[in-house]
């Protein structure tokens, strides 16, 4: 699909999530600069910014973390999904400004380079509650650095989207990281059990809500039926598939998507070319079959998107058998034409 | 009738009305989390304590010059007190090397006069002066005076944990424990004496100026001990209103604690 005609006609709600995402940082560091001054007006004024930009970095990433779960649980959260980037991006201004003046007010000025500095000026690497803190949260940094720089479009398309997918999977490596940061380093020396609670609590959610994803896609990927003599696989009853929309299967390794339109069921791979989205979620629009993450359509019965645009998925045979639905496990090239079954 | 089953599409500006309440919500949420998140990091954060650092405000001092084991200068305060003020360098490091050009021109310096200008950090009725130029070092009198010995004052088992006492005086918040380990070992590997905070009930002080068992600096070899609590043994002397304590560095006993001193 075309990027700029994306660009074009999303701006509207962009701007408006762009906004919103900056006025809620400013009013985090607005609250937290008031109440420091407040209760804590002997401090300085490089250990407030590290700490204001430090906390609402962590806080962001756990909100940026539950968006992906909520809107495979959930589609009317895809909107958020969809401008999920910029959050990103903004959450990664937020730790470097946390890093960068960590680094000047601890690490420069001394007798090595700071970078050095972060990894040597203290060996305790055996132990748990001496270990050096820093370093990882500067490794975290060093990942979201990278995610944030590949994060534009350009790099969707020249690294292809399976590459791009796991390279952003390396955002759990880097909450992992920032998690131990936070407490083997602050956590030891400023206790409180309330922002320890906050974390803790903000860990549960988002481990729960991957969990509970992943336990209901293993549910489609656990189907298995009964192969009929000639090799069909028996899916479904035709009535479960609600109109214009899809139930996922996975037939032999791959998720299939079975669709149900103007009376006719087609199948595709589940899986957008895109960014790997899971076409089986999405919807019927304009008689294509439109990707729910970020809009790519592509024809039903051939696997393809509509011209001027290139992508294809492959296709698959179905076959009904009273209201029974059967599938041929062995799809066909991307882009093959295949006669709808009418229901 | 397409209310049951919305569909949001990027490229589209129409928004569904479940999908529009969504999205509304979360928000909400996440602007509440925030706020939450605001008052708790902000809210609870331990007090830091008055010490301060005259960064931009420049002061002059004279006093005498004391060389060992770290750079002093003994300041007249009024008839028979004296205050020893620490010298330092700039950023992470000690005075030595701003001394340089001055003991090329003047020989030693030691029980000498000086005249310095630099910016001041004191706190608990301890001062230090950070020195960013070695032409802000004058000589104002070359004759001899005032010299005092250390006081001997014995053995001493003290408690607490060991500070950079640029940071911990003044310039940094806090200046102590794990957060600010790492800065404390760049000073004091840089040339910052290392001092022991006490967190005991000693009768003695509440800081001391830390030498190796022959009264000579140490930086480099302690810089594994640095920040945590530990216990400490060592021949104690005064100097003016400093305490000095010689010790064995891999004498120090690493205690498992948590830290507690300011
Ligand atoms: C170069 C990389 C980093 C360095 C040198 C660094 C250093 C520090 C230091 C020294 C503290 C203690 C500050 C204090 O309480 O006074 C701290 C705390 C913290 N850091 Fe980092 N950090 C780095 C990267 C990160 C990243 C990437 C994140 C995550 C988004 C992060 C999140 C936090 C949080 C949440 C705290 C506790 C709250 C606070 O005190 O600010 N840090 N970090
Ligand atoms: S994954 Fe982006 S449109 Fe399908």
């Amino acid at each position: 699909m075309g990027l700029d005609y994306k660009l074009v006609l999303w701006n509207k709600h962009k701007k408006t999530y762009d906004k919103i995402i900056a006025l809620g940082m400013l009013l985090y560091l607005v609250v937290f600069v008031a109440l420091t001054l407040a209760l804590n007006p002997e401090t300085t004024a490089e250990t407030m910014i590290i700490r204001a930009f430090g906390s609402l970095a962590i806080l962001m990433l756990h909100i940026i973390l539950v968006i992906g779960p909520l809107s495979r649980l959930n589609p009317q959260f895809l909107p958020i999904l969809y401008n999920r980037r910029h959050l990103g991006v903004s959450m990664f201004l937020a730790a470097l400004v946390h890093g960068a003046f960590s680094i000047i007010q601890f690490h420069t000025l001394g007798d090595v380079n700071p970078i050095y500095a972060i990894i040597t000026s203290n060996m305790d690497y055996g132990s748990l509650t001496n270990f050096p803190f820093q370093v990882l949260g500067f490794l975290a940094l060093l990942i979201l650095f990278y995610m944030a720089s590949t994060s534009h479009d350009f790099f969707l398309k020249n690294l292809s989207p399976k590459i791009w997918k796991g390279l952003h999977m390396m955002v759990y490596l880097a909450y992992g990281l920032i998690l131990m940061h936070v407490f083997l380093g602050a956590f030891q020396q400023e206790t409180s059990p309330f922002t320890i609670g906050i974390i803790i609590v903000g860990f549960i959610t988002v481990t729960s809500l991957h969990l509970i994803t992943a336990f209901k896609e293993s549910k489609i990927d656990k189907f298995n039926s009964e192969k009929n003599s000639e090799g069909w696989l028996e899916v479904c009853e035709v009535d479960e598939i609600p109109n214009d929309r899809a139930k996922i299967f996975t037939v032999g390794n791959e998720r299939v998507a079975i669709f149900k339109y103007e009376g006719k069921l087609s199948a595709i791979h589940n899986v957008c070319k895109h960014q790997g989205g899971p076409l089986g979620e999405g919807k019927i629009v304009d008689g294509c079959v439109t990707c729910p993450w970020h809009g790519y359509q592509y024809l039903p019965h051939n696997g393809q998107s509509p011209p001027p645009f290139t992508e294809k998925v492959a296709t698959y045979e179905l076959r009904l058998n009273g209201k029974k639905v059967y599938i041929n496990p062995n799809g066909f090239e991307e882009g093959t034409e295949v006669q709808p079954v009418t229901c | 009738m397409e209310k049951k089953d919305e569909f949001y599409i990027g490229y589209m500006n129409h928004l569904g009305e479940g999908t529009k309440r969504t999205t509304k919500r979360f928000v909400l949420f996440a602007i509440g989390i925030l706020l939450l998140g605001a008052i708790s990091f902000g809210f609870f954060q331990k007090e830091a304590v008055n010490s301060t650092f005259d960064f931009n405000a420049p002061t002059k001092i004279s006093g005498t010059y004391q060389e060992a084991p770290y750079p002093m200068l003994r300041v007249k305060l009024g008839e028979g007190t004296f205050k020893n003020v620490l010298l330092l360098g700039f950023g992470k490091f000690g005075a030595n090397s701003y001394l340089d050009d001055i003991k090329q021109k003047e020989g030693n310096l030691n029980g000498k006069h000086l005249t310095i200008e630099g910016n001041l950090i004191y706190y608990n009725g301890k001062t230090l002066l950070e020195i960013d130029d070695s032409q802000k070092i004058s000589l104002t009198n070359s004759k001899v005076k005032d010299y005092v010995l250390p006081e001997v004052m014995g053995k001493q088992k003290l408690t607490g944990e060991i500070v950079d006492p640029k940071c911990y005086f003044g310039v940094m918040k806090p200046g102590y424990g794990k957060i600010h380990r790492s800065c404390a070992a760049l000073c004091i590997s840089g040339g910052i004496p290392p001092v022991l905070v006490t967190s005991d009930n000693n009768t003695l002080s509440e800081y001391f100026l830390l030498t190796d068992l022959k009264g000579n600096p140490i930086h480099k070899d302690i810089l594994p001990y640095i920040g945590q609590p530990s216990l400490l043994r060592g021949e104690v002397e005064k100097m003016g209103d400093w305490y000095t304590m010689r010790i064995d560095v891999s004498q120090i006993e690493k205690l498992d604690k948590k830290s507690s001193i300011y």
